[in-house]
C-alpha cells in the first residue's frame, strides 16, 4: 500500500466525521495556539529587550583604557614621559620606581595611530575615543565652566539620541553645532528652555596657539581659543555610566571638534615638548564598536590581548539571554499543558473511531490489509489532526498574540512608553510549532492504532 | 479459572483439488465457518496442518496471512461486508490498494469487473443504494479483483431472496467453469450446494461426516 493511498484513505476517514475531527482538531490548536503564544511571547520578550539594549549601545561597545596601568603613584616619573632621573636619588631606586608603574615596560596608550590598529581589528565597526574637554561655555552675559563630549555621528539614533525632545542630531561631523542636556538648557533659560534651539553659543578653551588668555597670572603659552556653535539639539535622558557610548553629557559636540579643543590644549604642547618622541597627546579612553553583539567577547579578548584594558558589558547580557531561556522554558511547560489535554481528546476520537470503525477493520483485514497497514491508516489520521491542528493553532495564537499586543501597547502608549511586539512568531516557531504538533499527534494515536491493527478480523466482522 | 476448550474442528480431513467446486454443508455450530476461516488465513489451528498450494498456513505470520488473502484467495460474506462509506467501485479498488496495484490499473480493472457483474451503471452508489444481489456482485467483483485461484463463500445467499440466490449462484457457477476458479461455499441448503457444486460435504460437531449421520 502506498504512502499516497494511505493518506487518502486516512483523510477519508476524517472526512467522514467531520464534526468530530473538527472538534479534535480545534482541541489540537488551542493546545498549539497556547504553546505558541507562550513560546512567542517568551521570543518576543527577549527580542524586545536585547533589541532595545544593542539599541542603547551598551553591549556592542568595548571600553578600552591604556593598558598595563600598575598602581597609580603620584610624583616625579609619573605621567607618560620618559622616565627622568631626579638629582640626588640612586639610579637604581629611579629605575625600580618606573618597573613598578609598569611591568611589562610599556604603557599601551590610546592614539590615533593606536585607534587605527584597534579599527583594523575583524568584526569592529568604529572606534573613536572618548572624549571630555573642559570648555567655557558664553551665552548673553553668563558664562559657566563646563565639560564638552565628543559625539561620533554613529551615535546618531542610538542611546540617548533615539529620542530628541526639541530640535535634532548634528547634521554632520563639520557642522558649527552642539547639543545640550536638558539641565543646562533648563540652567540657561528656565522658562522656555526649547526655545534655545537654533541660538548661538560661544566655546573658549585654553589653547596652545590663538590670543592670549588675557588672564592674568597664567602663562604666556597658555592661550585663548574661541569656537562659536549653533544649539541644534537638547537632550533629555541623563548621563549613563557609559557616556562615550552614547549617553549625555551636559554639552556635545561633533567629535572632530573634539578633537581639535583636546589636541590644541596646552597640555598637548606640555606633552610634546617634554618628549620628542611624541607626536601628539594621548586619549584617556575609546570606545570600541563592534559588529554584532555576539562580536563583543571575541574582540574584548584581541583587545586586552594586544595590551590594553578593556571591559564591556557582554557578561551581563549573557546572563540574561540565560535567565530568557528559563523563561522560555517555563513558559513552553505551561503553554504544554494545554496541549497535553488535547493529545487526550486525539485518543480518545481515535479510540471512538475505532469503535465505530471496527467492521470497517475486519474488512480490510479480511480483503488483504495487514497490520501494517492498519496500523499506518490510523497513525496518519491522527498526524493529519495533528498538522491541522497546529496549522490553525499558529493562527489562532498569531491573532490572540496580535489582540493581546493591540491592547498592551495602547497601554503602555498611554503610561508614556515606547509600543513594541510582545509577540513574536519567527518562522522557526511555526515550523517547530507544526511538527511539534504532528509528533505529539502521533504520539497520541500511537495506542489507538496498535489496537486497532491488532484487532481479530473474524471478532471485527461480526461487529455492528 | 474455568476456560473450556472448545475443539471447533477437530479430525477434519478434507482435499480440494483445483478447479473444483466444493459445497461445505452443515448446522450451525458444525463447524463449517471456522473451516472457511482457517482456509481464508483468518483465522489460526491450534494445531494440525492446512497446506493451500504447496504452502502451509499453520506455520505463517500473521503478514504472510495477510499476503496469502491478498493474493490467493477471494471471501464472498452472508453480508456482503462492504465498506458503507464506499462506493461499488472504491470498495472493488480497496482490495487492490493493499495489493499495491497502480491507481490508473486499479481502476479500470475494477470497471470492468462491475462491468462483468452487470453494475456498470451503478458503479457510483453506494451499498446502501444497491440491492442485496447487487451488493453482493459487487463483492465478487471484489473478490475477484487481485485475481485469486481460490474463492471462498460463506452462505453467499444467505440474505437473498430465492431468485437473486440463484443469480449468484449461476455467477459463481460460471466463475468456476469459465475461469477455472477453485470455490468452497459455505451453505446450509443441501439443495442448493447439490444443484451447483461438485461435490459437498457435511460437518457435524467439528468433523466430516456421512450425509446420512445427520438428524434431520
Amino acid at each position: 500500500m502506498t504512502f499516497r493511498d494511505t493518506l487518502d484513505l486516512a483523510v477519508r476517514n476524517l472526512k467522514q466525521s467531520k464534526l468530530r475531527t473538527a472538534l479534535t482538531t480545534l482541541g489540537v490548536s488551542i493546545g498549539i495556539a497556547s504553546l505558541a503564544g507562550m513560546v512567542s511571547l517568551g521570543v518576543g520578550l527577549q527580542d524586545q529587550f536585547v533589541g532595545r539594549f544593542t539599541k542603547s549601545g551598551m553591549f556592542d561597545s568595548i571600553n578600552v583604557m591604556p593598558g598595563s596601568v600598575g598602581p597609580i603613584t603620584f610624583g616625579p616619573g609619573g605621567g607618560r614621559g620618559p622616565a627622568r632621573r631626579p638629582f640626588g636619588r640612586n639610579a637604581a631606586a629611579a629605575a625600580a620606581q618606573a618597573q613598578s608603574q609598569s611591568p611589562t615596560g610599556e604603557v599601551k596608550e590610546i592614539t590615533d595611530e593606536t585607534l587605527k590598529e584597534l579599527a583594523a581589528l575583524p568584526q569592529v565597526r568604529e572606534v573613536y575615543p572618548s572624549l571630555r574637554v573642559p570648555v567655557e561655555v558664553k551665552f548673553g552675559g553668563d558664562s559657566e565652566f563646563n565639560l564638552a563630549a565628543g559625539v561620533p555621528m554613529s551615535v546618531k539614533d542610538q542611546g540617548a539620541f533615539q529620542s530628541i525632545p526639541h530640535g535634532r542630531f548634528f547634521a554632520g561631523e563639520n557642522e558649527a553645532a552642539c547639543m545640550l542636556s536638558l539641565d543646562l538648557a533648563k540652567r540657561m533659560d528656565e522658562a522656555n528652555p526649547a526655545g534655545l534651539v537654533g541660538k548661538e553659543l560661544t566655546l573658549n578653551y585654553a589653547s596652545s596657539t590663538g590670543a592670549d588668555s588675557g588672564i592674568p597670572g597664567t602663562p604666556s603659552n597658555v592661550k585663548r581659543g574661541e569656537s562659536k556653535c549653533t544649539i541644534v539639539g537638547i537632550v533629555e535622558r541623563e548621563t549613563g555610566p557609559f557616556a562615550a557610548a552614547g549617553g549625555v553629557s551636559p554639552l556635545m559636540i561633533p567629535m572632530p571638534r573634539a578633537r581639535e579643543i583636546f589636541h590644541a590644549s596646552p597640555q598637548a604642547a606640555l606633552m610634546l615638548a617634554r618628549d620628542p618622541a611624541r607626536t601628539s597627546r594621548p586619549y584617556p579612553s575609546a570606545v570600541v564598536k563592534v559588529t554584532s553583539v555576539q562580536a563583543t567577547q571575541d574582540v574584548e579578548d584581541q583587545i586586552k590581548k594586544i595590551g590594553f584594558s578593556a571591559f564591556s558589558l557582554n557578561d551581563a547580557l549573557e546572563g540574561a539571554k540565560r535567565a530568557f531561556i528559563i523563561l522560555d522554558i517555563v513558559l513552553a511547560l505551561i503553554g504544554s499543558i494545554a496541549l497535553a489535554v488535547s493529545s487526550l481528546g486525539i485518543m480518545n476520537t481515535m479510540v471512538m473511531s475505532i469503535l465505530e470503525r471496527t467492521r470497517e477493520i475486519g474488512i480490510m483485514k479480511a480483503i488483504g490489509g495487514s497490520d501494517g497497514d492498519i496500523r499506518r491508516i490510523f497513525l496518519i489520521e491522527a498526524s493529519a489532526i495533528g498538522f491541522l491542528g497546529g496549522a490553525a493553532g499558529i493562527v489562532l495564537g498569531w491573532s490572540v498574540g496580535r489582540v493581546i499586543n493591540l491592547a498592551a501597547n495602547l497601554y503602555i502608549q498611554r503610561q508614556g512608553g515606547t509600543p513594541g511586539n510582545l509577540f513574536s512568531i519567527p518562522w522557526w516557531l511555526i515550523g517547530g510549532a507544526i511538527a511539534f504538533s504532528i509528533t505529539v499527534s502521533l504520539l497520541a494515536g500511537l495506542y489507538p492504532a496498535a489496537r486497532a491493527a491488532k484487532l481479530d478480523p473474524i471478532r471485527a466482522l461480526r461487529h455492528d | 479459572m474455568g476456560t473450556t476448550t472448545v475443539r471447533a474442528l477437530d479430525g477434519v480431513s478434507l482435499t480440494v483439488e483445483e478447479g473444483e467446486f466444493v459445497g461445505l454443508l452443515g448446522t450451525s455450530g458444525s463447524g463449517k465457518s471456522t473451516l472457511l476461516n482457517l482456509i481464508a488465513g483468518l483465522d489460526r489451528a491450534s494445531g494440525g496442518s492446512l497446506r493451500i498450494f504447496d504452502h502451509d498456513l499453520a506455520t505463517m505470520s500473521s503478514m504472510e496471512l495477510s499476503m496469502h488473502r491478498r493474493r490467493n484467495v477471494g471471501i464472498i460474506f452472508q453480508s456482503f461486508n462492504l465498506v458503507s462509506s464506499m462506493t461499488a467501485l472504491e470498495n472493488v479498488t480497496l482490495a487492490m490498494m493493499f495489493a499495491g496495484v497502480p491507481r490508473g490499473e486499479r481502476e479500470t480493472r475494477a470497471s470492468s469487473l462491475l462491468e462483468s457483474m452487470g453494475l456498470s451503471g451503478r458503479q457510483h452508489h453506494r451499498p446502501r443504494e444497491l440491492s442485496g444481489g447487487e451488493q453482493q456482485r459487487v463483492a465478487i467483483a471484489r473478490a475477484l479483483s487481485n485475481q485469486p485461484r481460490l474463492l471462498l463463500a460463506d452462505e453467499p445467499t444467505g440474505n437473498l431472496d430465492s431468485r437473486t440466490s440463484r443469480e449468484i449462484m449461476a455467477v459463481l457457477k460460471d466463475l468456476n467453469e469459465r475461469e477455472g476458479k477453485t470455490i468452497i461455499m459455505v451453505t446450509h441448503d443441501p439443495g442448493l450446494a447439490r444443484q451447483y457444486a461438485h461435490r459437498t460435504v457435511t460437518m457435524l460437531d467439528g468433523a466430516v461426516v456421512d450425509p446420512s449421520e445427520v438428524p434431520a
